[in-house]
């Protein structure tokens, strides 16, 4: 399915509608080129989960927690060149847990991200003014049929 | 000599106190992995309960893994900085070498399996020697399919223990012909196992080196992963 969004702030309501549906164990995977929004999505998706410390990208310390009603792992994988550097900070450990997951730039290690989990691409598109976004949203397994229900209204 | 061991592989959260012939005490959680939160408090009563400080303590003894890689790091991180701060000697011990300890004077083979994510385990096979431990195998991380046909192969009575059991347990059961597993009480990694394998490599002045010391970290490469994928993705076609 794909959403359109005209703002930053719709951009983070989306994230924010996602983060209030999330379960315990739920893996998110988050891609979009360079200023498409994705950490202002994550801003969206931590207020959803009753986050309330702020969201800064983790794209030095490539994985940050919070708690909220559910504990989050927000993960940028940008700058690793390599997944076996990912795999080898115990990143199983974290995506099997009992936290929610989300993960920045996830096609950089797409042979550790599990088959069931939920995709969210941010596409720009430029001639429709610069803060145009489609967010599609894709997913395997059951445990993310909840995605149905999001929608801008 | 006396001997503080610390076990943070697994689920489980484990510190103890022992000499050459006597357990002083042990305090162990199995109990949601928060060993970066407990682990130093537990250290900490477990000195006063026996109204020790650190500098009583005469060597270290930490589970060097394989494991969870937070937890062997938290331990790690926590003995080596005791070792640093009192002067004396730390020894790493495998976990799957204490977790097998744990079954002494079992028959035919034992096999420790904790729990490596995605259908795989940690693992090791042993075997008795009256009391005396013996390893079989290297230390392995493999899918719990191909260390059944492994076992299959060896056609012996296997014993397992570990936090990987309750996962994998009907799998075993229906695999293996009198198949028999650790009673719960048994079934989780204690330091007390740890140091008293430690304890004895220690008192002969074996060590660990604290700038070289490692993890054990077991790891797939990228070729047996994509190779995984592959098959994972082939399975739901």
């Amino acid at each position: 399915m794909k959403i359109t969004t005209e703002s930053v702030e719709e951009t983070k309501l989306i994230g924010q509608k996602l983060g209030a549906l999330v379960n315990s164990g739920d893996i998110i995977c988050l891609t979009g080129d360079l200023g498409t929004g994705k950490t202002h999505f994550v801003k969206g998706f931590a207020k959803g989960l009753k986050i309330e410390d702020s969201i800064t990208s983790p794209t030095f310390t490539i994985v940050n927690e919070y708690q909220g009603r559910l504990k989050l792992n927000h993960f940028d994988v940008y700058r690793v060149s390599d997944p076996d550097e990912i795999e080898a900070i115990g990143f199983d450990e974290y995506i099997f847990s009992s936290a929610v997951s989300i993960i920045e730039w996830s096609n950089y290690i797409e042979e550790l991200i599990p088959e069931e989990s939920l995709r969210i691409n941010i596409v720009k598109v430029p001639e429709k003014g610069d803060n145009y976004r489609e967010i599609e949203i894709s997913y395997t397994g059951e445990r993310y049929n909840y995605a149905k229900e999001i929608n801008l209204c | 000599m006396l001997i503080l061991s610390i076990d943070s592989s697994t689920e489980s959260a484990s510190c103890a106190i022992l000499e050459e012939n006597r357990l002083l005490g042990e305090i162990s959680f199995n109990y949601k992995k928060q060993h970066s939160v407990i682990l130093m408090t537990m250290v900490d009563n477990l000195l006063k309960n026996l109204a020790l400080t650190i500098t009583d303590i005469d060597g270290f003894v930490i589970s060097k893994g394989p494991g969870s890689f937070t937890g062997l790091r938290i331990g790690i991180a926590t003995v080596k900085g005791l070792s640093q701060g009192t002067g004396k000697p730390f020894l790493g011990v495998s976990s799957l070498d204490a977790l097998a300890y744990n079954m002494a004077f079992t028959s035919g083979i034992v096999c420790p399996i904790i729990d490596a994510l995605r259908g795989n385990v940690y693992t090791a096979l042993y075997k008795f020697n009256g009391a005396k431990l013996e390893k079989i195998s290297d230390y392995l991380l493999i899918s719990i399919d191909e260390l059944l046909i492994l076992l299959k192969e060896k056609e012996e009575t296997c014993t397992f223990i570990g936090d990987a059991v309750h996962i994998f347990k009907d799998k075993l059961v229906e695999a293996l012909p009198g198949v028999q597993f650790a009673p719960v009480h048994l079934n989780l990694a204690r330091a007390s196992a740890l140091g008293e394998l430690g304890l004895s490599s220690l008192a002969l002045g074996n060590h660990d080196d604290i700038n070289t010391f490692a993890p054990l970290y077991l790891r797939k490469c990228q070729a047996e992963r994509e190779y995984d994928k592959k098959m994972e993705l082939l399975k739901n076609v």
